[in-house]
């Protein structure tokens, strides 16, 4: 399954910091992320995960370092002595790669299901009503919620809305996903529909870079797994290597205290 | 377009007892309707349905008219029914009954917000029903409907204007008067309106001292 | 001891001032939405001196009297050689006041939304004017339905001062038949009675509409 492809990566990130007030979360992080590569982030809370992946999607200003999304920077201008922030239109063009599927779903609760998926097909990409709902249907199809296109968020469980919202990010045709804890303000019950899609898209082919506390799913899907603590990166590798090798401390106890509520690696 | 500010200076000592009257007549009415309000508030948690919906009734009216009509009613109305009122008696009557109402939703609505299960610890330790609501209820109504009571009191500040219809010589009545008699609009108008400017930021500022003051003794939740 | 025998003659009269009521309060409710739109994106803005003007604005006119506004432009627009109608004056008088209590009205609506909702839009790649129009604005009116229905209960009442200034609306025609008929408690009995029809109305009206949209949009 590790593709050591050396084609030129879609998401490559050289040396990121970024501080938040006086405390640095992020310190000097090198991650590059191949086409077809499913990469998981996990590590305690507070350790920087999120805001890595929110720094990938530009949602937080990383402060030094460079990020690039198919070979284009990310959020700044380099070209000159100074470092300036771009223009809103040069940051959606890079961020056209990029889609992004959120804890809480931030799905729009005046809209459909479909008009979620639709809305910035219309928006952005132009398309004619018509285009865009048949695209829509058929992409809510895919994540197995054709019957449910007419239903606002209100009316659907927590594993349906996360399923629209990632309908939603599809539709713009990303060429990496970005999932940030896609599962964690789930009822347990229904973390496995949205694993399912996610892992659906993985055997797929798609890029994913997933921030989870879901170790199975890191342990089955993904490419790479990378163990975060406090804003550095200390174990990057294989599933086997991280979940089966020669541990650090640091993993050791963090994983110890997943196996202790749940045994799922023998 | 002159700006001629002898007409001000020439009429001060008119002026400055119309704003007297105007302070006079909003610090009044708001008594009178906070204690009326307070009845009424009481009026609306009653559990007897005799006393319930009267009381919401006389709400929901006092707040679906204008406190104009309700001035007119009771100034020019009045007589109808033997009886006679000062324009001053009638302004500050009307005023207080036309805030009452709003005074009550919002003691209603600050006794509602403290938890149930407060008073039942209260209760348990084996406090009075009187001091129940004196050290518990109170103390936390009134930092929480405090914002609520100086709005209302601006607003209450700001109607006392409409006073000037039934010819209560407060400061919008003086000031029109001046301005008709020597056609200085512009000069008497913009002192109306920057006294009034000077009142609601004083009556806010007041406001915001006092919740400071009252919130130190009590954590605010919100 | 109440007489309402002239109320049958009177009534054409007033109904003419109850549409004139309906027009001021709507088109102050259309006006003051409008502008309250524009001045609350203001008071949200990130530059110091645009924020500093609606402030300005929203400070005037709710800390200036609605009669002294009204009179204000009654009296020194043609000072100033600015000739307007009545109407026209008045009707942006109270659009204006209006619009100042819809900027906080719509302000709490817009800090109310979850951030995480303008984040998913920008994703997508929307715009900042299209998360506006399309994600913000209407879930912001949708919020503040009741708010925006209180305020048009008292711009119902409020319309009342344009008597003051002439123009025969409800409160205007009741003055009239009140003193030529000398019967001043019938006539504004019957005026407190139309307006309370009006504003119970509107609130009935607040109350479905809410109930609608929740149905729907809310859990």
């Amino acid at each position: 399954m590790n593709k050591q492809t050396k084609e030129s990566p879609i998401v490559d990130v050289q040396n990121m910091s970024k501080s938040f007030g006086s405390t640095q979360v992020l310190k000097s992080v090198n991650l590059s992320v191949q086409p077809s590569e499913v990469m998981c982030l996990i590590g305690p809370s507070g350790s920087g995960k999120s805001t890595l992946l929110r720094c990938i999607a530009f949602l937080e200003q990383y402060s030094g370092g460079n990020v690039f999304i198919e070979g284009e920077m990310l959020g700044y201008n380099d070209n000159t002595d100074v470092r300036k922030l771009t223009s809103t239109n040069e940051l959606n063009h890079v961020r056209r790669n990029m889609g992004m599927v959120f804890q809480q779903f931030n799905l729009w609760p005046h809209m459909t299901a479909l008009g979620n998926v639709t809305e910035a097909l219309v928006r952005v990409k132009k398309f004619s009503r018509r285009e865009a709902n048949e695209k829509g249907h058929a992409i809510l199809a895919k994540v197995g919620l054709a019957e449910r296109a007419m239903h606002y968020p209100a009316q659907l469980s927590g594993g349906q809305q996360q399923r629209v919202a990632i309908a939603r990010s599809l539709a713009m045709e990303p060429s990496v996903m970005l999932f940030d804890e896609p599962t964690s303000a789930l009822d347990p019950e229904l973390v496995g529909e949205v694993l399912q899609v996610m892992k659906d898209l993985a055997s797929e082919g798609m890029t994913m870079i997933v921030v989870t506390h879901e170790m199975g799913f890191a342990a089955q899907v993904a490419d790479t797994v990378v163990f975060l603590d406090q804003g550095e990166i200390l174990v990057k590798g294989s599933p086997q290597e991280i979940f089966q090798g020669e541990k650090p401390p640091r993993l050791e106890q963090f994983l110890k205290n997943y196996m202790d509520r749940n045994a799922f690696w023998e | 377009m002159t700006f001629d500010i002898q007409v001000i200076i020439d009429h001060l000592p008119e002026i400055a007892s119309g704003f007297g009257l105007t302070i006079l007549c909003t610090v009044v009415a708001a008594l009178i309707a906070m204690v009326l309000g307070l009845f009424v508030a009481l009026g609306l948690m009653s559990k007897a349905a005799v006393f319930r919906y009267p009381v919401r009734l006389y709400v929901e009216i006092i707040r679906g008219t204008p406190f104009l009509i309700q001035l007119f009613l009771l100034y020019y109305g009045g007589p109808s029914f033997g009886l006679y009122l000062e324009p001053i008696e009638a302004g500050i009557i009307g005023l207080a009954i036309y805030c009452s109402a709003y005074f009550a939703e919002l003691f209603r609505s600050g006794f509602n917000s403290i938890s149930l299960g407060q008073l039942e610890a209260a209760q348990i330790m084996g406090f009075s029903k009187i001091s129940v609501l004196w050290r518990i209820q109170i103390p936390q109504m009134m930092v929480l409907i405090t914002p609520g009571l100086v709005n209302i009191c601006i607003i209450l500040g700001k109607e006392t204007t409409i006073l000037s219809i039934v010819t209560v010589p407060e400061l919008a009545f003086v000031l029109t008067g001046i301005g008709s008699e020597t056609y200085a609009y512009a000069e008497t108008l913009t002192v109306l309106a920057i006294s009034y400017l000077i009142l609601s930021e004083l009556t806010a500022r007041f406001g915001s001292w006092t919740e400071k003051r009252l919130s130190k003794y009590m954590e605010r939740s919100i | 001891m109440l007489d309402f025998s002239t109320l049958p003659v009177a009534l054409p009269l007033l109904w003419d001032g109850v549409q004139m009521t309906l027009f001021l309060s709507l088109m102050a409710v259309v006006l003051g939405l409008m502008v309250g739109v524009l001045m609350c994106l203001a008071r949200l803005s990130s530059h110091y001196a645009v924020r500093f003007f609606a402030q300005l604005y929203i400070s005037l006119f709710r800390g200036v009297p609605l009669l002294v506004q009204l009179m204000v432009t009654y009296y020194c627009l043609p000072l100033i050689g600015i000739n307007i109608p009545a109407l026209v004056a008045a009707t942006a008088c109270i659009g204006l006041c209006a619009s100042a209590y819809m900027t906080e009205i719509l302000r709490g609506g817009f800090l109310s939304l979850p951030t995480g909702q303008k984040e998913s839009a920008t994703m997508v790649g929307l715009n900042q004017f299209q998360v506006l129009l399309f994600i913000e604005l209407p879930q912001v009116i949708r919020l503040t339905i009741p708010g925006i229905i209180n305020e048009a209960i008292l711009l119902v009442k409020a319309s009342s001062l344009i008597s003051a200034v002439g123009i025969t609306e409800l409160t205007r025609i009741s003055q009239n038949l009140a003193s030529s008929n000398f019967q001043p408690f019938e006539f504004y009995l019957t005026a407190a009675g139309i307006y309370f029809i009006i504003n119970s109305m509107i609130s009935a009206f607040g109350f479905w509409l809410e109930a609608r949209i929740n149905r729907r949009v809310i859990a």
